[in-house]
Parts: structure tokens; C-alpha cells; sequence
């Protein structure tokens, strides 16, 4: 064994219970730093995952084109032409060229207002023909099978009571919001028909209904009854044209921005908008929640410091002795340095490993108690947590070596 | 001088010839041990000139005094002075980790050189004071130093273990090492070939015995490799 592993060795084995002070004082701060760091990535994750349940956060519909209307010279303003977007171009939506994996759902939207016959009177209603748990032949999962996508996906937040629509060959169920079916008088299983008038042909389409599911969302889908995209096109002769999808991106480390810009590349004919309002709030708690966790931790290890500092202090003053005694044998400050510096670095790496398993049990309590939720574990959290330990403990032990390497060998040797 | 006031040493002058063996003696308080730490580049003096084995150590910086130190000097303390929580081999091994590189194999012929070949793996405490003291001086000898600079090498040991630490020291005196003893033991000084009593900093005798003293290489610039010169 080379002489300073050695040195090194004995001289750990003969101040255990200062070393421990010392690796004690590291192990505080990295278990502090370790916990909040899983806390952080884990949680953040999670969080991230949370606000989706919340609904979309991107919003698409057609570009819209304007036509000028007026006179020769006298303009009388312009109208909006209706647009829709192609269904068989959503699948791209998932094929974007970097956010791809961040894409968690999208579901799209064909609304038109149909009339219900009720016992009383007619009422009109909107129907919206839309995705619900579809399977999209163009993308496949891990296990190979199609993707699915649709309002449950996007939209876990829906609580149904009855049962969803299925989306294959499902031609009469539909999913009625509470506010509507209270207003027409439906509840799950009742059977009604819903009329709509095409203004183009003025004929009419009248289509039997039977409701599946009844859905509370505190939103405007309270007020609507939904039916698979097939039979709101067939009704409205509006094959392959969607008004909107909503989009849910999964957004940790993205800008939503970021995204809906890829999906407008990859669907040049619509516009692409984050909910900026939903984005900037979590971000905004999500960067707070950092930002309150590395303070936390800066002051943990900030401590560690001084409790290091102090510890390495008292041990070069208790050794000043045997440091005036190698600098009289020949010793350069570069190796007095590099002892104190390996006991330094070697203290860091024990508090850190211990300091690592501590913050881990740590953060698996807090996740339990306060998010109800376990932390995984985070392999980049081991290294980072040693690491930090280490260059704390040599950061603590600088100002003590500066010390060390002022001692006089003469003073220390004739007793001063 | 010491806090700006005391003067340890004034107005001294003096050679020390390569392969001599010196002893400086004195009362206490009279700038021997400073004496000695100069010579061993311990102590810088604030003013005069010190040369040793022909370098001008007194103009020298603290890494160059150290590492002269280290490639000149062998240190004899009167405490002993080693590290105590690494055994007699690993104290002498030590000396040569500061040096150069590490050989066990040497340490352990030089330990063996003074008795102490069965009290390798022993840490200092476990130890008598002669041991100690014999040990001090293999680890002094270990990178072969040209000087060998002793405080009171005996002030700490009875009759007996004091008279084979001398004899180690005569021995290393006859094999060519330059040897300066600071004692206050007259028993010690009258082996020496050269008596130098210091007394309140000042060189107040300087007694030479010829039969003692190996003469010095003089160059054919004049200089003598080897000599200690102190002008403080």
C-alpha cells in the first residue's frame, strides 16, 4: 500500500470519534440535499403528470382565413370563413420531431347544435362528436400494439358515472353532461333523438341515441352530449373535418410553446396554442417548489460546512505537533496538503454515501405524508449527493489547511 | 529575534567544517536550540548571512529551505518527536515519502542498523525513550543526509541508553556525517571533537581538538564544500 492510503488509514483508525463528528456533520447536510433532490426530480414528475389530470394544455384549430367584403374603395370588413381541421392528419400530432414522447393524448371536436324532443318541447342542445379511448393504427406503444388516444386519455379528470362510450362501432351511445341531461330529462339508459338541420340542404337528420354515461366536470361539457366522431361527421355530411383538438403535453422540462410549434410545423393549416394561463401557473409552482427545496438544501449544507470547519480546526489544532513535525522532516506544503485534503474528501465520500441512504428513507416519508405518493429511486441522485458531500468537506477544510500550512516546525517542536 | 524584541542570537560568527562533529553548549535561554535550527533551516535568522554545504540558506524561501532540508539534513530531537498513531517502520517510511519514493526494505535495514529490527510494527508509545530515541535516528539517517543536526539527543534517556545513542553518534561521525550536538551535558560535549558555548546569544568560546576533526575538501575557488557558515 502506498504511504498516504496508509497514513490516511491510521490516522482515521486513531481519531474515530472526531472523524464521526465530521462525517456526521456531512451526512446531515447530504441527506438534506439527497431527499429534496428526489423530492425534486420525483416530485416534480409526478406534479407534472397531476396538472395533466387537469385536462390540455394545447389547443388547436384551423387557421383561419379572412375575405375582405365591400365596394370597389370601401371596404365593410371581412368574415371568417369556416375551416376545419383533417382528421387523418392527427396522427402527427404524436410524430413530432422532438416533444414526441412528451405527447400524452389528443382528442378532437365536432360540434354542431342538434334539437332534442323532450316530453314538454324541443330543446336544443350542443353535440360533439369526439375521440374517447381510440386506437390510432398509424402509432404503435412499446408492445407494439396501436396507440390509444382520446378524452379519457386527456381528460381523466371526467367522472362518469355509467359507462363510457365505446369507440368502435358504437353508433348510439353517447355521454351526456349532467346540466343537459337534467334539462332534457335523461338519465343513464334512457333512449332520445336528436335532430339536426343541414343549413346548406335544409334537410334533416334525426339520429337514436341511448345515454351511456353521464358526466360532471364543473365545465361547459356539463351542457353537451358526445358521440363518437363518426356519427357527428355522417349527421353534419362533414366526413373527415374535426373544429378543434385539445392536446395533452407533458411538460417538465418544456415549454408547452415548444410544442404546440412542432405540431403547427408537422399540421401547417392550424394554430397551435398552450393554455398559457394553466402552462405559466405550473410552471410557476414547479420552479417555486424548486427554487424553496435548493434553499433548503443550500442552508443543510451550508451547516455542513461549519460543522466540517470546525471539526477540521480542532483537528489541526490537535495535531499541529505532528504537521510542525513532518514539515521538519522534509515535508512540502503540497503533501501536508493533500493528507488533510484526502481526509477531507474521504469524510465527504462516507457522509455522503450515508448521507445518500438517509435522504432517500427521508424522502420516501415526506412523499408518503405530505404527497401521498412513494419516491423512486433516481440513480443520478447516488453520484450527485457524494459528489457534493465530497467538495463540501474539501470546501470546509480549506481555510483549517491554510492554517495547518502556516505552522512554524521550530515554534511547534520547541513547545510554543 | 522573538516578538520584535528579544534577540536570540548576536553577533555570531562562525565555520563548521564538513565532517566535524560540534557540540554547541550553553545555559539555558542562550540561543543554542536556535542556533541549531538555523543550521537545520528551521528558523530563519533576520539578518546575516548562513551558508550550508555551500548554498546560502539564509536567502532561501520556505519551499527552497524545506526541500534543502529534506535533501541535506538529519534531525535528532530530544523529544523524539514522531508521528503516534503509525508504528516505528511506518515513521521511518514516512521520512522517505517526503523525500522521494518509498522503500519498506531500506526502512526496515535501517531500523534493524539501530536495534529495533523486532520493534517494527510497534507504535511509538509502546516503546522505552531509547528505543524512541534510536528510531528518531534511523528515520534522521534514512535519505542519507550529509548533516546531522541533534537537540539534547540524550537530555530524555538514562546512563545507559543515552551512552548507545552516542555511540550511534560517534559512529555516524566516523562514517563522515557532519555532526552538531546542542547539550548542556558535559559527559556529551567532551566526546565531541569541538566545543562551542554560546552564552546570551554570542559565541563565547570556541575550543577545536584537532584529533577530532576531519579535515575539509577545499575547491580551487576557495569555498569548502560542506561547511557550515553562520554569520548572524
Amino acid at each position: 500500500m502506498s504511504m498516504l492510503p496508509r497514513v490516511l488509514r491510521k490516522s482515521f483508525s486513531n481519531r474515530k470519534s472526531r472523524i464521526a463528528i465530521a462525517i456526521v456533520a456531512v451526512m446531515m447536510g447530504a441527506s438534506i440535499a439527497s431527499a429534496l433532490l428526489t423530492m425534486s426530480m420525483g416530485v416534480t414528475e409526478k406534479i407534472g403528470t397531476e396538472f395533466r389530470k387537469f385536462g390540455s394544455n394545447i389547443m388547436l384549430i384551423p387557421e383561419s382565413n379572412t375575405i375582405e367584403i365591400g365596394l370597389p374603395g370601401v371596404s365593410f370588413g371581412s368574415v371568417t370563413e369556416q375551416s376545419y381541421i383533417n382528421e387523418t392528419d392527427l396522427y402527427k400530432i404524436k410524430r413530432i420531431a422532438k416533444w414526441s414522447s412528451n405527447v400524452l393524448g389528443y382528442a378532437p371536436f365536432l360540434y354542431q347544435v342538434v334539437t332534442v324532443t323532450t316530453p314538454s318541447q324541443p330543446l336544443e342542445v350542443v353535440l360533439a362528436g369526439t375521440y374517447f379511448d381510440r386506437p390510432v393504427p398509424e402509432i404503435r406503444d412499446f408492445t407494439g400494439n396501436p396507440w390509444t388516444t382520446g378524452i379519457r386519455k386527456i381528460a381523466p379528470y371526467w367522472e362518469v358515472q355509467g359507462a363510457w362510450v365505446e369507440d368502435m362501432n358504437d353508433r348510439k351511445g353517447c355521454i351526456v353532461g349532467v346540466a343537459a341531461a337534467a334539462k332534457l330529462g335523461l338519465e343513464v339508459g334512457s333512449l332520445f333523438g336528436a335532430s339536426y338541420l343541414n343549413p346548406e340542404t335544409r334537410n334533416e337528420t334525426t339520429l337514436d341515441l341511448e345515454v351511456s354515461g353521464l358526466v360532471a366536470t364543473g365545465g361547459v361539457e356539463d351542457s353537451q352530449v358526445f358521440v363518437n366522431m363518426e356519427v357527428a361527421q355522417e349527421l353534419t355530411a362533414r366526413d373527415n373535418k374535426v373544429h378543434s383538438v385539445q392536446v395533452s403535453a407533458h411538460c417538465v422540462d418544456c415549454p408547452a410553446e415548444d410544442i404546440a410549434i412542432e405540431i403547427e410545423k408537422v399540421l401547417p393549416d392550424i394554430e397551435a396554442k398552450s393554455v398559457r394561463q394553466l402552462v405559466k401557473a405550473e410552471e410557476q409552482m414547479m420552479m417555486s417548489l424548486q427554487q424553496m427545496m435548493m434553499l433548503i438544501a443550500a442552508v443543510g449544507l451550508g451547516a455542513s460546512v461549519l460543522g466540517v470547519m470546525t471539526t477540521m480546526t480542532t483537528t489541526v489544532i490537535e495535531r499541529r505537533r505532528e504537521i510542525g513535525l513532518m514539515k521538519s522532516i522534509g515535508a512540502e506544503n503540497s503533501r501536508i496538503a493533500s493528507l488533510f485534503l484526502g481526509e477531507a474528501a474521504l469524510t465527504g465520500l462516507a457522509g455522503g454515501l450515508v448521507g445518500y441512504v438517509v435522504g432517500f428513507i427521508l424522502a420516501q416519508s415526506i412523499g408518503v405524508s405530505v404527497f401521498n405518493t412513494t419516491m423512486e429511486f433516481i440513480p443520478v441522485v447516488l453520484p450527485f449527493t457524494v459528489g457534493v458531500s465530497m467538495g463540501v468537506a474539501v470546501l470546509a477544510s480549506l481555510i483549517p489547511i491554510r492554517r495547518a500550512l502556516g505552522i512554524e516546525p521550530a515554534a511547534v517542536l520547541r513547545g510554543d | 529575534m522573538y516578538g520584535g524584541r528579544t534577540l536570540a542570537l548576536d553577533g555570531i560568527s562562525l565555520d563548521i567544517m564538513e565532517g566535524e562533529c560540534v557540540s554547541i553548549v550553553g545555559p539555558s535561554g542562550s540561543g543554542k536550540t536556535t542556533l541549531l535550527n538555523i543550521i537545520g533551516c528551521l528558523d530563519a535568522p533576520t539578518g546575516g548571512k548562513v551558508r550550508v554545504n555551500g548554498e546560502l540558506v539564509s536567502s532561501m524561501g520556505q519551499r527552497d529551505l524545506t526541500r534543502f532540508r529534506r535533501e541535506n539534513i538529519g534531525l535528532i530531537f530530544q523529544q523524539y518527536h514522531m508521528v503516534p498513531y503509525l508504528t516505528v517502520l511506518e515513521n521511518v517510511m514516512l521520512a522517505q515519502y517526503f523525500h522521494s519514493t518509498v522503500d519498506e526494505e531500506d526502512a526496515i535495514r535501517a531500523l534493524e542498523s539501530v536495534g529495533l529490527g523486532r520493534r517494527l510494527d510497534h507504535v511509538p508509545a509502546h516503546l522505552s525513550g531509547g528505543e524512541q530515541q534510536r528510531a528518531c535516528i534511523a528515520r534522521a539517517l534514512i535519505n542519507e543526509p550529509k548533516i546531522l543536526l541533534a537537540d539534547e539527543p540524550t537530555g530524555n534517556l538514562d546512563q545507559k541508553n543515552g551512552d548507545i545513542v552516542l555511540d550511534m553518534i560517534d559512529g555516524l561521525h566516523e562514517e563522515g556525517h557532519t555532526v552538531v550536538m546542542v547539550t548542556h551535558n558535559p559527559s556529551i560535549w567532551k566526546r565531541t571533537g569541538r566545543v562551542i558555548e554560546i552564552v546570551d546569544g554570542r559565541v563565547h568560546g570556541d575550543k577545536s581538538s584537532p584529533l577530532r576533526t576531519a579535515p575539509a575538501a577545499e575547491s580551487a575557488d576557495g569555498t569548502v564544500a560542506g561547511k557550515t557558515e553562520v554569520v548572524a
